[in-house]
């Protein structure tokens, strides 16, 4: 189980998150990166992973 | 630092194929002062994302480059904190499910340039496919009549690449004609769009709040300004660039027709092995130093971007071009506050560009003892002649 948390000062909108996981990653008015769920598991945990992998600017990170 | 004697013309070396300067660069001179006159060069990931986020010093306004242009452009010249205004009301119109929804139009538009050549067995795909696609979505984006094509295709690249400039002094005074001719154009396009407000972008930027006022003349100006620079020479690189390299890899267009979904995330490996825009411009606000080497305040700099993007630092096996990279943060959109506002559009753009193109013509190549000739700053080619199969009539 990890926690999410997108960093809102780091995020600019790449969108890769939302694109590569729609199921943990949303966007929001302006496409920066909207979180749909805090917690994940399993493979809901290996999808964040790819949003938190491919982010240019760090801005998600996965705690236990 | 290296001091050199000549001027090295980063534009000039090696643009067809640059990823071993930027492997030279970063190895033996990572912070490189590229002579008298031009930018301290930037080659390592770790320094170019801090240049890019740390717009206190290294800021994006007119000084870090000139094209023309009168007043700062929008948003691009315009740093945080005031930048974060005008991004909360461009950004909702670049959204990739704003885009989405211009999908259709942008494959019906695909479909019509291809119908022009796919019968003959040849084209040249820069300028029967790589220029007009780009610079017509922006038409219609904008809502702006589609007989303009040839005037703005003319006043981008005199802006771009006005003849005869070689420094930097020399690119402002020569691209201020065109400049000129740019701002008179969307002077009196935007008379048209206050007279006649319709569905498109340029009526939305008009109707838009920024501070709880509405824009002025000047920032509606200064951002279309923009636009024009900024949304239709990138694609036509990044078109030309693809399209280059899969003419001349015939095994990773197999997989591109074989494997259809792997699209998308080859998009972004071409976006980050070709890096089209290879570099962008900053100058910095007061003395500072990077890797040890001390830039002035006032000194130009030029992150690049493609050597960011082939950082072994970042990307396992950098020099292998893999459709299927996983994890890939490339910084070929940029990075920080300034990451380019079109980057979604680009990516539609370039996605319904390839998957049309190769449902339809899946086998092409350049006639063998083609030169390919890349045009300086931005990486496009000044022809690119492809042969294929003929469609039946």
């Amino acid at each position: 189980m990890s926690r999410i948390q997108v960093d809102p000062e780091r995020c600019t909108g790449h969108g890769r998150c939302y694109t590569l996981a729609p199921d943990i990653f949303d966007a929001d008015e302006v496409g920066h990166s909207k979180l749909l769920v805090d917690d994940v598991s399993g493979e809901l945990e290996d999808h964040a992973v790819l949003g938190e992998e491919n982010c240019p600017e760090h801005a998600i990170t996965l705690s236990p | 630092m290296t001091q050199t004697e000549g001027y090295v013309d980063q534009s000039a070396v090696g643009l067809e194929e640059p990823q071993p300067m930027y492997k030279m660069l970063r190895e033996t001179s990572p912070v490189f002062r590229s002579g008298p006159q031009g930018p301290v060069v930037l080659s390592r990931l770790a320094d170019i994302e801090m240049a890019l986020k740390r717009t206190d010093l290294f800021s994006s306004n007119m000084d870090a480059v000139d094209l023309g242009n009168v007043r700062p452009l929008i948003p691009l010249q315009v740093d945080p904190p005031e930048h974060a205004k005008y991004r909360r009301v461009l950004d909702p119109l670049f959204t990739p499910r704003e885009m989405a929804g211009r999908e259709p139009a942008v494959t019906a538009l695909v479909n019509r340039m291809i119908d022009g050549f796919a019968d003959r067995g040849e084209c040249d795909f820069h300028a029967e496919f790589a220029v007009p696609l780009p610079c017509t979505v922006f038409l219609q984006l904008l809502g702006l009549p589609l007989e303009d094509l040839d005037k703005f295709l003319v006043w981008k690249d005199g802006v771009i690449r006005p003849e005869a400039a070689v420094g930097a002094a020399e690119h402002a005074i020569a691209a201020a004609p065109a400049a000129r001719q740019i701002y008179a154009y969307f002077e009196r396009a935007i008379d048209d769009h206050l007279d006649d407000p319709r569905e498109d972008v340029l009526s939305a930027l008009i109707a838009t709040d920024v501070d709880g006022r509405q824009m002025s003349r000047q920032e509606l100006l200064d951002i279309c300004f923009l636009f024009l620079i900024a949304g239709l020479d990138t694609v036509t690189d990044s078109l030309d660039c693809f399209f280059v390299y899969l003419a001349k890899h015939p095994d990773q267009r197999r997989i591109l027709i074989e494997q259809p979904d792997i699209l998308p995330s080859a998009i972004e490996e071409m976006l980050r092995w070709e890096t089209p825009v290879p570099g962008v411009a900053r100058v910095a606000m007061q003395d500072v130093e990077v890797g040890g080497c001390p830039i002035s305040k006032g000194e130009r700099i030029s992150p690049l971007l493609g050597a960011a993007n082939t950082d072994p630092a970042e990307f396992d096996d950098p020099d292998v071009v893999d459709f299927a990279r996983n994890p890939n943060r490339h910084r070929a959109f940029g990075g920080g506050p300034h990451r380019c506002l079109g980057s979604h559009l680009a990516r539609l753009e370039l996605r319904v560009a390839l998957r049309e193109f190769h449902r339809r013509i899946p086998d092409y190549e350049i006639p063998p003892g083609v030169q390919l000739k890349y045009t300086s700053g931005l990486r496009s080619v000044e022809a690119l002649p492809l042969t294929f199969p003929a469609a039946a009539p």
